[in-house]
């Protein structure tokens, strides 16, 4: 029999290995299945992707803000650059860093597979949102274009990716959507989120975590140099300026739109906030909500008009049932959130 | 008309830049715009008593049942007579079973292979292999089976169960499963392979997923025996007399609540990892109360669950009892089969506090954990060469707690082989009968191997560090 302390720390030091190689995300597994990925052609295109979104916005590609992106020294970057140039999918003529046509459509493809990808990510699987842009960000590389075709079918040729940018078509078509930083929209003017930057990673996780979508409709109530403040599906939101630039809005248009997601007005509220004994008017569900729980939704009949009325709460707090078109329902607290009601007082009006 | 001059290139174009003006979203937009249109007719065609309110006594009952003060007590109650009503009632019918099916029967049939003359070899592997290892299984297993599932199915047709979904989903919740798991849950603890079919009342992908792999976790029918035996006689035994009764009763409790707490623990950690991108919806439907259909619920109970599981057992038990028999009786130089493997697992079995005996038995009683013990004590007796077994294969029961004490402990056995041998029943690989299901219900060969090995790998872990731990301290 061995000796315990040795049986122990051995076992102990085997658990630990496994853990520190095979730790998702963080182990040495992972890392290096990263790594893999950060190979010269990624670099290449995620330049491409950079210079791309550069001329987008009318901004100028220098050297240093590629090797930022690329994370990659700046000797490492020229090098780059000048074999992008030999293979013609960057022009440094006149000084500027430029994509010639073929450039172009190599960063279309790959900002078409990014949001494609993105799409699915939100549609069809269980990955939360802040995940989204990391897993399209290594997986649009593996894409070949038929592959990418395939899947923008799959998914009925989507127009736009769960952060508000349109996915560029097949042929390489692509219009803006047409925003404006939040931070311009004048005051009391309602407006609509048409866009969250999904970079950098760590705002747009603020930016979710503050349970912002494309879609919801806004109104500013202040705006300085330290701070803004607003209302946002009739909560207030308080943020950074910086971070408010990251959210594009339009002012608010009439247009189809408004019949699901109704403008910003006193008495709309979510479900979840509805006191238990009371009825309230659906009004629709939230652009936030998709996919599989969305048709779940609809089947169950939480369509504008139903009436539902918060029936009991579970004894451990969370789910409550409600009564829907003649069922008992429970929904858990957080999808209660995404469906958006008329206040109870509005109906005891009528 | 310029129409003519259209090419089909034309028109893809005007399509192109159009599709950019018919907004976000729109195909939700028009399945909602279909599903509003369906739900304005139906309400204009089907006319309801205005405002009825829901049905009275239903409401009356909920408030009842998932109160904050009365909603956990009377769950716990019910499922503790629930319980009680199995095991105690299941005692007398197996026994029964047991002295027709075994202690009858075997001679019988013993006598009957005589009589025709079949070579010692057929009538040993046919009757005390095959037939044994069935009888056992079905003595141990159908009476319980018999109670539990048509008083499980009852609460379940009455509408009771939905609200226990709903009252512990919280719970679940946190640990990123279904509260319908709850009810999955119960099931395993009479049996696995009904626990994991079961868990088709989860709809959401992901969820059905980690309740199927941890249904193991629930102490199921076939392993409560084990549990039972070693608590009376060995933890039972540390105190007087007085207590032993109640000492080894919690510390079967303790194992099964341990069996809960890991369930959670290993959801929460599937949800997080493996399981993080499967698709996940909630929606829990708490249907009215109905008086339930006695003797339709016994009668589908019976026949959809209890006969299902046992036929399948009994179909997994027959190669069982085979293999027994044979390790046992194939000698190799004058040593049986049996004692190579034990001799060949010993040194695994002693570093995590059990013995090869105990693994060889595990290994063979995969089709069935209701042989576990009969297996242990067989291959004990061919081991030790104590007195006490019936011979070579053939599977038996120790008539009181002293004679079982006298043959674990000429097996060399300790408190810390009872304890980690608790450990191992509750944390192991599920049956063969409960993989298959798996199997079935999953459609996957990769979440079947998961379910199968990662209990396995977590019981030699635990029980490995238990053992060390245990020996540190105790010298």
């Amino acid at each position: 029999m061995p000796d315990p302390l040795i049986a122990l720390s051995i076992a102990t030091g085997l658990l630990g290995l496994t853990a520190v190689l095979f730790w998702p995300e963080r182990g040495l597994w992972a890392r290096w299945q990263h790594a893999r990925h950060l190979n010269e052609r990624v670099q290449s295109e995620d330049a491409l992707k950079h210079i791309y979104k550069c001329e987008m916005k009318g901004r100028r590609p220098t050297l240093e803000s590629i090797a930022g992106v690329i994370h990659a020294s700046l000797d490492n970057t020229a090098e780059l650059l000048s074999a992008m140039e030999t293979n013609k999918f960057v022009s440094t003529l006149d000084g500027d860093i430029h994509l010639t046509p073929a450039g172009r459509e190599a960063a279309l493809h790959i900002i078409r597979a990014h949001r494609l990808w993105e799409h699915y990510l939100a549609e069809e699987t269980g990955f939360e949102e802040a995940e989204w842009h990391g897993r399209a960000e290594r997986l649009e590389h593996a894409l070949t274009p038929e592959q990418v075709d395939e899947l923008a079918s799959q998914l009925g040729n989507p127009i736009y990716d769960p952060h508000g940018d349109p996915i560029p078509t097949a042929s390489g078509q692509l219009i803006s959507h047409g925003g404006q930083p939040l931070t311009k929209l004048p005051l009391g003017t309602p407006g609509r989120i048409v866009h969250l930057e999904d970079e950098p990673a760590i705002v747009y996780a603020q930016l979710v975590a503050e349970g912002l979508y494309p879609g919801m409709p806004v109104r500013i109530i202040e705006i300085s140099s330290e701070r803004v403040r607003f209302w946002a599906n009739g909560d207030e939101h308080l943020l950074a300026p910086m971070l408010a630039a990251n959210i594009s809005v339009v002012a608010e248009p009439v247009t189809a739109e408004q019949e699901t997601e109704e403008p910003l007005s006193p008495d709309s509220d979510t479900l979840n906030r509805l006191p238990i004994g009371a009825y309230a008017e659906v009004l629709g569900i939230a652009n936030k909500c998709r996919g599989a729980e969305r048709r779940r939704f609809m089947d169950l009949g939480i369509l504008p008009g139903t009436k539902i009325k918060a029936e009991m709460r579970s004894p451990s707090g969370d789910p409550t049932a409600y009564i829907i078109r003649d069922a008992l329902i429970a929904l858990r607290q957080e999808q209660a959130s995404l469906i958006r009601i008329r206040k109870p007082q509005a109906e005891a009006q009528r | 008309m310029t129409t003519d001059n259209l090419t089909s290139n034309d028109i893809l174009k005007t399509a192109e830049s159009l599709r950019w003006q018919i907004g976000r979203e729109f195909h939700d937009r028009l399945m909602e715009d279909i599903y509003t249109d369906a739900a304005r007719l139906a309400d204009r065609a089907v006319t309801r008593p205005d405002e009825k309110p829901r049905f009275d006594l239903d409401r009356a009952i909920d408030r009842i049942v998932t109160s904050r003060t009365w909603g956990f007590p009377m769950m716990i109650l019910l499922f503790t007579l629930v319980f009680w009503l199995t095991i105690t009632g299941a005692n007398y019918p197996s026994q029964f079973l047991a002295s027709i099916l075994i202690d009858t029967m075997v001679p019988i049939l013993h006598n009957l292979a005589n009589a025709i003359g079949l070579p010692w070899w057929i009538s040993g592997l046919l009757i005390d292999g095959m037939y044994l290892a069935t009888a056992w299984v079905v003595s141990v297993m159908l009476p319980p089976m018999a109670i539990f599932f048509p008083l499980f199915t009852l609460l379940e047709d009455f509408g009771y169960l939905p609200r226990v979904a709903f009252n512990l989903d919280n719970i679940f919740h946190k640990s990123g499963a279904h509260g319908k798991q709850a009810l999955s849950m119960m099931m395993g603890f009479g049996c696995n392979a009904a626990g994991v079919v079961a868990t088709r009342v989860i709809d959401s992908p992901r969820e059905r997923l980690i309740a199927i792999i941890t249904n193991n976790f629930a102490l199921c029918n076939g392993r409560w025996p084990t549990q039972i035996l070693i608590a009376t006689v060995f933890i039972g035994g540390l105190v007087p007399a007085y207590l032993a009764g109640i000492i080894s009763a919690l510390a079967v409790v303790g194992i099964a609540v341990l069996g809960v707490l890991l369930s959670f623990v290993v959801s929460w950690s599937l949800s997080r990892t493996v399981l993080r991108g499967e698709v996940s919806t909630f929606s829990l439907e708490l249907p009215p109360y109905r008086p339930p259909q006695v003797l339709r619920t016994i009668y589908t109970s019976l026949i959809d669950r209890t006969i299902y599981v046992l036929w399948r057992a009994v179909m997994f038990a027959l190669p069982a009892g085979a293999a027994i028999w044979l390790i046992a009786n194939i000698t190799i130089g004058g040593t049986s089969l049996a004692e190579y493997l034990i001799n060949f697992l010993n040194p695994l079995g002693i570093l995590i506090g059990l013995n090869g005996v105990i693994l060889l038995a595990y290994v063979v009683a995969i089709p069935a954990n209701e042989i576990v013990i009969p297996t242990v004590l067989m291959l004990t007796v061919l081991m030790t060469g104590v007195n006490g077994g019936a011979g070579a294969g053939v599977m038996f029961n120790a008539q009181s707690t002293s004679d079982y004490m006298s043959l674990f402990t000429a097996g060399g056995w300790t408190l810390l082989t009872a304890v980690n041998l608790m450990l191992f029943s509750l944390i192991h690989n599920p049956c063969s009968t409960t993989i298959y299901t798996i199997y079935k219900e999953t459609g996957s060969k990769k979440w079947t191997a998961v379910a199968a090995l990662l209990p396995l790998a977590m019981g030699f872990i635990i029980t490995f560090f238990v053992a060390q731990i245990w020996r540190l301290f105790a010298g």
